[in-house]
């Protein structure tokens, strides 16, 4: 039954390794090491209601919103840093190669608040509904749109408008 | 519009810029995350018996068998600030003799080591004050008559709080089996509990588990555990007992590094003295209990949500059905004056309010959502929304919300809201 268990967590950890800890590189603006332990505690967590996971509609969404949460929860601990800041260092120049576009990004991101941070990789990298969003946050959608329409308000000032050698042709 | 779809050409670019970016991250070593979960969850497992164990619910923070484990909310200022009160008479992040020291990683294990009587170590893990997480160190140790497990962790806690009487007093023995247990007050005014009981409660493995927990009236938290085994669990049992007996257990936990440990462990933030709510400040469950108070009196409260820190509902029934009413209370919103609240009303104190009937935000046929939004001048915003169902994905069971659009604006400019920040 547990070797079941173990066996059944393993293979669904395996499959998920790579994409939550791209996310998690999202979240932590690029900290890898955190983003790392974010991912072992997201699967710790896993672990202990696999029987609740295994039987999820979407076993991966459920684990994408257990480390978004747990990343919250982690930034709350440090919530003294959290508050966006106007002292961060100068952004590198966009447009030079893929570094500078993961810097660029990375640096942008850093600067927004954690759960605004949260919303936008929930948005646009997850691909979820402001009402999924929401339910992963634990917030209302009229939460979601605010912090929303707040980030890209705040990231568009970051990166300029144009973004243009971002985009793909 | 489907969600990938953005009406903005911004929100388009930067959604690609994000997808490329996040896509060329690469874990070094998948399996490694997957095992250290793994791991991890095993100890989560541990945990919660041992939140039984002292008589905590819910909360527990053992510093043992590798990674520790921290409950969120033992760290949490707000929580801190909260649960201290005024039974709180030390400060315990002042137990500092020597705020600039650190202990790094090796230090860690060599304060460790220095306590221990002769014997060989491996399988070492450790950290150090420089992290979000308390500091701990274990190592597998062998005396020579064979190997076992040890870890102590160091954590501070309101010496005066419930939290320390519960880890330094000895758990019933109707919920715990044990050998023996002693608590007792250290001239020092510390409190010490001695326990020697086993690692399986129902003793399928013999694995004994000897522990100590010591709380100084500085707020200093030091845990120690030792197994009879190389590991806590899923390891034979190399010895007839673990390898330190009870009084050198508490030779180790009373040293005065640990004390230095502590004080080098990074600062607490502490509440905001402007009088600002942080984010998610209040206490868990009072969004929902505060909004209970102000409700008509014909409407009963047939469901709510769990805690949550800054959103809270609850399903109302006035004798025609159920209604949703969501409500959402944040601080430091005053950024989205210009753009929430462009055309609101301006109430004398400032405070700005805005009420809107909108159709429902999810699937539910024919469902209509009746919002009242306020932001106060201080930037609290409090917005409550009502529903004409009982969940919004479902279809409409009633013409109009339980609430009226009057009715949910008083409730959102009640003081009760400023009373809470």
């Amino acid at each position: 039954m547990r070797q079941q268990r173990s066996a059944d967590y393993a293979e669904f950890a395996s499959a998920r390794a790579g994409h939550l800890y791209r996310s998690a590189c999202l979240l932590t603006a690029g900290d890898t090491h955190l983003a790392e332990d974010l991912v072992q505690e997201t699967f710790g967590r896993l672990y202990v209601r696999w029987g609740r996971v295994s039987r999820a509609e979407n076993p991966a969404a459920y684990a994408q919103t257990v480390l978004t949460r747990t990343f919250l929860a982690h930034r709350r601990l440090r919530s003294s840093r959290e508050r966006a800041t106007d002292t961060f260092p100068d952004l590198p120049g966009a447009g030079d190669g893929d570094a500078p576009l993961r810097l660029t990004l990375m640096a942008a991101l850093a600067r927004l608040p954690a759960k605004d941070r949260a919303v936008v990789v929930l948005r646009y990298w997850e691909d979820r509904s402001v009402e999924q969003t929401a339910d992963v946050l634990n917030v209302s959608s009229a939460a979601v749109r605010t912090r929303c329409v707040r980030a890209l308000g705040r990231l568009r000032e970051l990166l300029g408008e144009d973004l243009h050698e971002f985009s793909r042709p | 519009m489907p969600e990938n779809q953005h009406e903005d050409p911004f929100e388009n670019r930067f959604a690609t810029a994000l997808r490329d970016t996040g896509d060329g991250f690469r874990a070094g070593d998948p399996a490694a995350l997957v095992t250290g979960g793994q791991v991890r969850g095993r100890r989560k497992q541990l945990l919660r018996r041992t939140a039984v164990l002292g008589g905590i619910t819910g909360v527990a923070l053992v510093g043992v068998g590798g990674t520790l484990l921290l409950p969120s909310d033992v760290h949490d200022p707000r929580r801190t600030s909260a649960a201290a009160g005024p039974a709180s008479t030390a400060d315990p992040s002042a137990a500092s003799p020597s705020p600039a020291e650190s202990f790094s990683r090796d230090d860690m294990l060599r304060s460790l080591k220095e306590l221990m009587p002769q014997g060989t170590y491996s399988e070492e893990e450790a950290q150090g004050t420089g992290s979000t997480m308390p500091p701990y160190a274990r190592l597998v140790f062998d005396d020579g008559e064979g190997a076992a497990a040890l870890g102590l962790s160091v954590d501070r806690m309101d010496p005066g709080g419930e939290q320390a009487a519960q880890w330094t007093t000895c758990p019933d023995k109707k919920i715990v089996a044990y050998d023996d247990c002693t608590s007792a007050t250290q001239p020092d005014g510390s409190r010490l509990m001695l326990l020697r009981g086993y690692e399986y409660p129902d003793r399928r493995v013999d694995t004994k588990w000897w522990n100590a927990e010591l709380v100084t009236p500085d707020g200093v938290h030091v845990t120690l555990s030792e197994w009879n085994a190389p590991a806590q669990k899923d390891a034979p049992v190399s010895r007839p007992q673990p390898p330190l007996s009870a009084g050198q257990l508490k030779e180790v936990v009373t040293a005065d590094v640990w004390k230095r440990v502590a004080a080098a462990m990074p600062q607490s933030p502490k509440p905001s003295a402007t009088g600002e709510a942080p984010p998610e400040g209040r206490p868990s469950g009072a969004i929902a209990k505060t909004l209970m108070g102000l409700l008509p009196e014909n409407l009963k409260v047939t469901g709510r949500s769990g805690p949550g820190g800054e959103y809270a509902y609850l399903v109302v029934d006035d004798g025609k059905g159920g209604s949703l009413v969501q409500i959402n209370v944040q601080a430091g919103m005053s950024d989205l004056a210009g753009e929430l609240f462009k055309d609101a009303e301006k109430l004398p104190d400032g405070t700005l309010v805005t009420t809107q009937e909108s159709p429902g935000e999810k699937a539910g046929k024919d469902v209509v959502m009746w919002t009242a939004d306020t932001l106060r001048p201080d930037g609290l915003r409090v917005v409550i929304s009502a529903f004409n169902t009982p969940a919004q994905h479902e279809d409409a069971t009633r013409d109009t919300p339980a609430l009226t659009l009057a009715q949910l604006r008083e409730i959102a400019l009640s003081t009760e809201w400023d009373a809470g920040a």
